[in-house]
């Protein structure tokens, strides 16, 4: 088999805080193909924007320090690298879109400029070579009137085309891998979908591998090849998406599923899961599903269990729950 | 008064409008008709799903009918009594039994004061409802009643996960022993795990209490799950209004088609055969609408007569309301029946 384009193992990233030292990523490890989607899901405060942020060597220092780990892209290992390296490969090799445009564009500068400068500073571009590049990349994501809005300001656009705006930013330098941390969490589910829709397409014009964080189950069902579920930090489950979603072999992603109500067939009363997230200053070595989880005996308690096939599963579908096998082989509760 | 037929809250023909100054002078530019001409009917002890995308105007109608806007004409009947016209006692009394509960419980709740301080302040305002050494008391009876530990009664909200922090803003909604609660995005902030929860508890006391609801949300399965009827809002006017089955399984107009194919299912493979719209644009500015229908800027089916003639809400199809001029059935749904 072919090298990943990106290969992470073990990584892991910790903060200070004033309740005590946080494992916000807790030994997190994935393979990303080119051309791939992977989408990582849970709730807030999993840590799905902190592996984004370790991925783009953006964890916020000195607060956060990536502790352990490796991510291997085409064939280096980022985190031996020095930061001028990683900051010339951040928008050519892998760039980000993250889930409020307004916290990333300066609004003072002119949405065009902001878009060009990128060809002028990594390309060297003319002002006028980066003004036309900005104007057509800003008509391929949408923009209507793009040749009169180049010259707007971020706050006279809408939410929807804010957001293009990014996207365009992100994949002006043509990156292999774009990491989306929920692009559409603010947007409305119309606008949602005609982004989505974008991201789609603009991954297979140029093939590029994409990472798509999101909190909902059913916004990467579309897009997603294979998903990632993370929980206090670690991930619970993985495989591909149909893999996870209809044979689920993690208690969490279950209660999940189960906590969604249905757009279609009978109204049930939802089974939600029950309790709260855990306090990431507190974990103990139990699994940290356990407090929630209906499957708990008394190794739930004393072992953490690790990532491992789901017996009687294809390989690629990993989960770690001591009792993958019992919840696999139970019907999901639709 | 009232008899058991009737509706609980009657709006009808409701607008609430928002002056425009201009930035430079500060002078009175216009006005935003944020809600424009909007009636419906919630009968007591059930819920009305209230959808559209934000600017809609759903939060606007939502302040009128507590009374925290004004509105420029319409009347808001609650148990019989129109809000708009009732001398200030009555008022009192009859806004008392309207509560709302918000998105953001942090924000809407006092962080200096206990959960025992922040339930009781609406004794203080509204005496009469609970004798004073009933208080701590109730407070603990409603604090079991959410699903809270009566015995967190003397912390502070910021000692809640964000959940637990949402239901101390429905046990202070519930004391004043409202008839209506008002959710406006009640539930969208929360996490889905969370949000199952926090909904099965207001089916609960929906049942317990005889509650109605008038239930904003933007999330369209929530709405679906927790809702008898809805009514579908697009730039200030209802577009479409029926019973949850009439819309989820019938839609008529063009927008609450687009709006439902953009939901997003977790299942895709699952579900029934749909077809994907992708509207074109963001919602316009409803400080100049659309003339004729408003959607028609938005809407693949439009024609001339769309540009000129506002299409009123009737039965036009089916059983339900709709305003389209050229209401249809969706095509998958058509097809899969
Ligand atoms: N800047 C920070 N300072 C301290 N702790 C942080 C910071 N950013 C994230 N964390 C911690 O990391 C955890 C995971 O955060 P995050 O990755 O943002 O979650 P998610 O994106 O899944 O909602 C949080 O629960 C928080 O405890
Ligand atoms: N206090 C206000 N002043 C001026 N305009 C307002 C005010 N509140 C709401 N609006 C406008 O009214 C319209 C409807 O807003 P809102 O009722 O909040 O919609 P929704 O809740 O459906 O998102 C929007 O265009 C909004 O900008
Ligand atoms: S390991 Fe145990 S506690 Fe954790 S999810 Fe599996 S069954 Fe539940
Ligand atoms: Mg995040
Ligand atoms: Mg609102």
């Amino acid at each position: 088999m072919d090298d990943p384009l990106l290969a992470v193992r073990d990584l892991t990233v910790r903060f200070r805080t004033r309740a005590g030292t946080v494992t916000a990523v807790d030994r997190v490890g994935f393979d990303l193909a080119e051309g791939e989607t992977l989408a990582i899901l849970g709730e807030t405060g999993s840590g799905k924007s902190v592996t984004a942020q370790a991925l783009m060597g953006l964890v916020p220092r000195p607060a956060g320090e990536v502790t352990g780990g490796r991510i291997v892209y085409a064939g280096t290992d980022l985190l031996t690298r020095p930061r001028s390296e990683r900051r010339r490969l951040n928008g050519t090799d892998l760039a980000m879109v993250f889930q409020d445009p307004l916290s990333s564009l300066n609004p003072v500068f002119r949405v065009g400029a902001q878009i060009g400068e990128l060809f002028r500073r990594r390309r060297g571009a003319s002002r006028a070579e980066a003004r036309r590049q900005a104007i057509e990349l800003m008509d391929r994501v949408g923009i209507p009137a793009a040749s009169r809005r180049v010259d707007d300001y971020p706050h006279q656009f809408s939410g929807g085309m804010r957001q293009r705006v990014m996207i365009a930013m992100a994949i002006a330098l043509q990156p292999r891998v774009l990491i989306a941390d929920e692009p559409t969490t603010a947007l409305d589910v119309t606008v949602q979908a005609q982004v989505m829709a974008l991201l789609a397409e603009l991954k297979a014009e140029h093939r590029m591998a994409m990472i798509l964080i999101s909190h909902d189950l059913g916004v990467v069902a579309g897009v997603a090849d294979r998903v990632m579920l993370m929980y206090a930090g670690r991930v619970v489950e993985t495989g591909g998406l149909r893999e996870v979603y209809e044979t689920t072999g993690h208690p969490y992603t279950r209660g999940l599923m189960a906590s969604i109500p249905a757009l279609d067939g009978p109204r049930e009363r939802l089974t939600p899961i029950k309790g709260s997230p855990p306090d990431l200053t507190r974990l103990s070595v139990s699994c940290p599903f356990q407090p929630r989880c209906d499957f708990a005996t008394d190794v739930c308690g004393t072992e953490r269990p690790e990532l491992a096939p789901v017996p009687g599963r294809p390989g690629s579908h990993r989960a770690a729950c001591h009792h993958a096998k019992e919840v696999a082989a139970d019907v999901v509760p639709h | 008064m009232s008899s058991p037929t009737d509706p609980l809250l009657s709006v009808r023909d409701l607008r609430t409008s928002f002056p425009i100054r201009s930035s430079v002078l500060r002078r009175k530019a216009g006005a935003v008709q944020a809600v424009s001409g909007v009636s419906f009917d919630l009968p007591a002890g059930r819920t009305l799903g209230l959808v559209g995308e934000s600017g809609s105007g759903k939060t606007t109608l939502a302040r009128t009918v507590i009374g925290l806007e004004p509105p420029e004409s319409g009347q808001v009947v609650f148990d019989g009594q129109d809000l708009l016209t009732l001398p200030p006692a009555e008022l009192r009394q009859a806004r008392r039994q309207i509560q709302m509960i918000f998105q953001d419980p942090y924000a809407s709740l006092n962080p200096r004061l206990t959960v025992e301080q922040i339930i009781s302040e609406a004794w203080l305002i509204s005496p009469g409802v609970v004798p004073r050494d009933r208080w701590a008391a109730e407070v603990k009876d409603l604090l079991a009643r959410v699903g809270l530990n009566p015995d967190h009664a003397d912390r502070y909200p910021h000692q809640f996960s964000g959940g637990q922090r949402q239901r101390v803003g429905i046990a202070r909604a519930l004391a004043l022993r409202p008839r209506l609660v008002i959710c406006d995005e009640a539930v969208s902030a929360l996490d889905v795990s969370v949000q199952a929860q926090v909904l099965n508890l207001l089916v609960d006391l929906q049942q317990e209490l005889g509650l109605s609801f008038l239930f904003i949300a933007h999330d369209l399965s929530v709405v679906r799950h927790i809702s008898d009827e809805v009514a579908v809002m697009y730039l200030g006017k209802v577009v479409e209004t029926g019973t949850t089955a009439q819309i989820f399984a019938a839609p008529v107009h063009p927008y609450t088609q687009a709006l439902l194919s953009a939901v997003p299912v977790p299942r895709p493979w699952a579900a029934p055969p749909r077809q994907q719209i992708l509207l074109k644009g963001d919602i316009p500015s409803p400080v100049s609408p659309p003339s004729g229908c408003r959607f028609r800027t938005r809407c693949w089916k439009a024609q001339d007569r769309c540009a000129t003639e506002e299409p009123a809400l009737a039965v036009r199809l089916g059983e339900h309301s709709s305003a389209c001029h050229f209401p249809e059935l969706p095509v998958a749904a058509a097809g899969a029946r």
